[in-house]
């Protein structure tokens, strides 16, 4: 290991797999600055057409793209902060307690993410309608949060485990009650698995597009998601628009996740630390 | 005052007994060390003493107030893990911060920036500055400080470990294995270190570990475990010169004390076709089958038959350096060491180099007054 030659095909593998991944982007991208008239021409446009950029401020003019990508943010960090604080505490317990139905219990939070969204909508929407939940994007973050909950449960239950327990037990010694571990102490430890966490419950909440579509019927709350499904007309599908809105429904995404990575990465070491 | 008094003591995990009857007590500013192998019970009594495990039966009183149903954190006692245990998100500074910090913990402390303020406000006390920095100096620390768990060594970390509990001045100081995952060196280092600690801050300390050299060194006084039961509760010198039984005799000393097949009459103990007589003499009933104990330094060592001598022929033989040790399987009688899967030869150690060699015959004079008996049938002590 170490020596160039060995590092090579990795180096080789690691930009074909990037390419892969960014290709389509890149395309997207490229796609938007193409004019209409030349999108369907013999040889494509490989490369971006600057001058196109206009169609950005055109599109934030003429479609409330916006409102969407607001909607579509309140939604996915309301997902993300209300998942993670419903699921640290199960997490513990699930990590720290033997009870009676344990077993069970962990089970049926795997169950869950067995049945499709597509099953659970419909009497979902009969128990949103019956609690006044329909329209509203708050409904939309519990329907999310409920979906989130159970994966993240598990994710951040694994993190807890590898805590040491002697460290809970000297913190019990010096004064701690069980939440004061959870809140001073385990948090603390488990930073890089909430930011993974977090990572995912956003990107449900960002992404998701079956609720969206089902439980949200008022144009001023519909989310990107929805509203980039919209442009799909029956007649004729505007390729240029969709992907521009495109593009920018893909970037907020790619920042957040920029961010979140820093703390994933930066707690790998903070975390390899034995007690 | 802070006395300990463990009032028949038990635990239970499901059907399985893991501290049967435990009544002991130590005086305030003792070193009680509770010794004993892997599984019997010690770690579990302390983790009982300190709040950590739940206790079946019986009390456990701290300066004569009943302590067992209190949470670990008002039993005002302090404990250094095995494993150290340090908060690893925490610098040295803050970690031994924190048990002065949850004395006067509120729970909105827990709250973003108005609990980091009120929290910063504490840490940054002058009286509590002032201890922090005074153990620190203690334990030699000071330059580490600001430094976190991770970079520290094994070593440092236990001074870590052991300048947390030292801060708050505790009762009550408990410590599970403190130095079994230290280097052999600095193992001897911290065992002086730790009693000159007991010496200089007082305080009463609990003390877990299977090493018999940290035990003799450190203790006041031993007891010394085995299955959940205490087999003999005393000072060092006390559980080496007079063991209550057998399980005592050899797991104490090294090599431990020789138990050989003996029969007991009125004059003294028959071994083989030797007679050794006895200073004391027993009572009748513990006539008959009995084992001899003798430590291997109070074993002479020749190659001529003395009076009252056992033969016997070397079967191994060790230099250590200071001493050597030199086992004898003896002709004419056997030992009751294959119950601990020892090999059946007598131990002897002899100061300085030894030139004795494998297969030669020597002749094993016993100084009678240092030997021991045990009852053959149940390993305890008999007594004049």
């Amino acid at each position: 290991m170490g020596s160039q030659t060995t590092h090579l095909p990795r180096i080789i593998a690691v930009l074909a797999l990037l390419g892969v991944a960014i290709f389509p982007i890149y395309w997207m991208f490229v796609t938007s600055l193409t004019p209409s008239s030349e999108l369907f021409a013999a040889s494509p446009n490989l490369f971006p057409r600057f001058e196109q950029l206009g169609i950005y401020l055109e599109v934030f003019r003429t479609i409330p793209v916006a409102t969407w990508l607001w909607n579509s943010f309140v939604v996915a960090a309301g997902t993300t902060v209300l998942s993670i604080v419903l699921a640290i505490l199960p997490a513990y317990a699930l990590s720290r307690f033997r009870f009676a139905g344990i077993a069970i219990l962990g089970f049926a939070l795997f169950a869950t993410q067995m049945l499709p969204e597509a099953m659970l909508v419909v009497p979902l929407y009969a128990i949103f309608g019956q609690l006044s939940l329909l329209n509203s994007l708050f409904g939309l973050i519990l329907a999310n949060t409920a979906f989130v909950v159970p994966v993240i449960t598990w994710i951040i239950k694994g993190a807890i485990d590898s805590i040491p327990l002697e460290v809970e037990e000297a913190a019990r010694v010096d004064g701690c009650s069980r939440i004061d571990i959870v809140l001073a102490i385990v948090i603390p430890l488990i930073t890089p698995t909430l930011a993974a966490a977090a990572v995912i419950a956003f990107f449900h909440g960002w992404n998701e597009y079956v609720f969206a579509q089902t439980l949200i019927s008022s144009e001023a709350l519909r989310t990107a998601s929805v509203g980039l499904a919209s442009f799909v007309g029956e007649l004729s599908t505007p390729i240029h628009s969709v992907m521009t809105v495109g593009v920018i429904y893909t970037l907020p995404a790619v920042v957040f996740y920029l961010f979140a990575q820093r703390y994933v990465v930066a707690g790998m070491t903070a975390g390899s630390v034995k007690g | 005052m802070s006395s300990i008094r463990f009032k028949n003591v038990s635990k239970t995990f499901g059907q399985k007994e893991v501290i049967r009857d435990i009544d002991i007590a130590v005086d305030d500013g003792e070193f009680l060390v509770l010794l004993g192998p892997s599984g019997c019970g010690k770690s579990t009594l302390l983790r009982m003493l300190a709040g950590l495990e739940t206790i079946s039966g019986g009390e456990i009183n701290i300066a004569d107030k009943r302590v067992d149903h209190l949470p670990p954190g008002q039993r005002d006692m302090a404990f250094v893990f095995q494993s150290y245990a340090l908060y690893p998100h925490l610098s040295v500074r803050r970690n031994m911060t924190f048990p002065l910090l949850m004395q006067q913990f509120r729970w909105w402390y827990h709250l973003p920036f108005i609990g980091r303020w009120a929290k910063s406000r504490i840490e940054n006390a002058p009286d509590v500055v002032a201890k922090v920095d005074k153990t620190a100096r203690i334990l030699a620390l000071t330059e580490m400080l600001d430094r976190f768990p991770r970079t520290l060594s094994g070593g440092q970390r236990q001074r870590v470990a052991l300048g947390r509990a030292m801060v708050r001045n505790p009762q009550v100081f408990l410590m599970d294995e403190p130095l079994s995952n230290l280097d052999a060196k600095l193992r001897t280092s911290m065992r002086a270190e730790i009693t000159r600690l007991h010496k200089e801050i007082g305080g009463t300390f609990v003390y877990v570990t299977h090493d018999q050299v940290e035990a003799m060194t450190m203790g006041t006084r031993i007891a010394l475990m085995r299955d959940g039961i205490i087999q003999q509760f005393g000072t060092a010198r006390e559980i080496y010169t007079d063991p209550a039984n057998t399980y005592v005799a050899r797991f104490i000393g090294t090599p431990p004390m020789n138990l050989v097949e003996a029969k007991l009459d009125g004059k003294g103990v028959e071994i083989g076709a030797t007679h050794i007589k006895l200073p004391a003499t027993f009572p009748a009933a513990a006539h008959g089958d009995v084992l001899f104990g003798i430590r291997p330094n109070a074993l002479g060592l020749s190659r001529e038959p003395g009076l009252a001598s056992l033969p016997g022929t070397v079967v191994m033989v060790e230099h250590i350096g200071a001493e050597s040790v030199i086992a004898v399987r003896l002709d004419g009688a056997r030992t009751a060491h294959e119950s601990d899967e020892s090999m059946d030869a007598v131990m002897v150690t002899v100061p300085g180099y030894a030139e004795f060699t494998v297969g030669e015959t020597v002749f094993l004079t016993p100084d009678a007054a240092q030997g021991v008996l045990f009852s053959a049938k149940t390993g305890e002590r008999l007594r004049p």
